[in-house]
């Protein structure tokens, strides 16, 4: 190893144990003093380069990061927060959904599932009537009047369609009464015109803003009950 | 939770002083130096899972500060192009002969070229080998080697250059 090679490793690396180094630093004397003193000169530098660290630098650090998780913590109990909010939310609006939102369709369906319900509570030959003045006081939230009675008015009272206010009759029919549904429009429900099912068939008709609703048993004669109700009810709007 | 804790403190109470000792001869300003090792710190522990060995948590922490170093220039352009000599000045007041020296020494180190200094304080107070260097600086060996031996001999030299001032202290 020639003197420039050595000289280059030991400033490279003062601390240098390649072998090659080693040899010649005990092969020559001058060598090793050379070594010697780079090595006393990296301890100067080693000195100088030991700046003095803040005391405090240690414990900021420590600080900063808790201070900064828990900044993270509390963002993810936000996040926590407002899911569980999310959830309340939904959960609200399903049951909402749920409870006001009309389990049929349409008009003839929601009839004939009321009729069903109230079988049996009125029997066609029941005593009670109701006079055509106390059944027109009714009609009046409706805007309406009938002219004549239709038949024998067996029962007349409001009652919930579908969650809407409505007038619920009920005359005698030849053989079962005969239901008729005078029930504000609405949009939730599609107007069918007509329907039946293996007891009952019924037929709706469409006024400005009410549509009246007729369901009876297989005896009766649709078209006129019907024509009748077309002749007999009048709307003051 | 708690074990990254504790290995957070732990890597802070050891390698902190390296760190900002490194940070400084890189900035060579004081407080440039402890925010860039609070920022090192900071990013340190949300990457905390990513370190699987722990030897090699030194280096891992500063090629993170070598980083957040560059960061800073991106964000402003440094206005010292030039540091002044004045303010690079340890302010500690000298008393012992140590200090003086060290005083001297430290401003010849910061009037070397950044890229002859930084493997230096890699090598000396790092403890790093020049592969280890290599591979930090993203330069091969060779190359660490010669700034390392240049930045060794310019230092010498300037020591040599002062022997009157420094005759007396030397004795």
């Amino acid at each position: 190893m020639d003197d420039l090679q050595f000289r280059r490793a030991i400033y490279a690396d003062p601390n240098n144990q390649d072998a090659d180094t080693v040899a010649a630093q005990k092969e020559d004397p001058s060598k090793k003093q050379f070594a010697q003193e780079i090595s006393k000169l990296d301890e100067r530098i080693k000195q100088a380069l030991h700046v003095p660290v803040p005391d405090d630098l240690c414990n900021k650090l420590i600080l900063r990061q808790t201070l900064a998780s828990h900044q993270v913590h509390k963002r993810k109990n936000r996040v926590h927060l407002a899911l569980a909010a999310s959830v309340a939310i939904v959960g609200g609006l399903m049951l909402n959904f749920l409870q006001f939102s009309s389990a049929y369709s349409n008009l003839g369906d929601y009839a004939l599932a009321h009729v069903y319900h109230e079988q049996g509570s009125i029997t066609n030959n029941a005593s009670s009537q109701v006079t055509l003045t106390s059944l027109n006081k009714k009609m009046a939230a409706f805007d309406g009047n009938f002219s004549e009675s239709l038949g024998k008015l067996l029962f007349a009272d409001y009652c919930r369609f579908d969650g809407m206010k409505s007038l619920h009759l009920v005359y005698q029919g030849k053989t079962s009464p005969v239901t008729v549904f005078v029930v504000p429009k609405n949009e939730q429900l599609s107007f069918s015109n007509a329907f039946n099912d293996k007891q009952y068939f019924g037929s709706s008709i469409e006024f400005n803003h009410s549509n009246i609703i007729v369901v009876a048993d297989k005896n009766e004669s649709l078209g006129q009950w019907q024509q009748n109700i077309s002749e007999t009810v009048s709307w003051s709007i | 939770m708690m074990t990254k804790q504790v290995r957070y403190e732990a890597l802070v109470k050891a390698l902190h002083g390296d760190l900002y000792r490194y940070a400084y001869w890189l900035t060579h300003e004081k407080q440039v130096a402890e925010d860039l090792v609070q920022e090192t710190f900071l990013r340190a522990w949300r990457a905390l899972d990513s370190l699987k060995d722990e030897k090699a948590a030194k280096s891992w922490l500063i090629t993170i500060l070598r980083r957040e170093n560059a960061r800073r220039f991106e964000r402003k352009r440094f206005e010292m192009s030039e540091y002044e000599e004045a303010t690079i000045t340890d302010t500690k007041s000298v008393t012992t002969e140590q200090e003086l020296e060290n005083h001297w020494l430290r401003e010849k180190i910061s009037q070397l070229p950044p890229e002859y200094s930084e493997p230096l304080v890699l090598q000396v107070l790092g403890g790093f080998s020049g592969e280890d260097i290599a591979s930090m600086l993203d330069l091969n060996k060779n190359t660490v080697m010669t700034r390392l031996f240049r930045a060794r001999n310019q230092l010498k030299e300037a020591l040599e250059a002062e022997p009157v001032k420094r005759g007396t202290y030397n004795g």
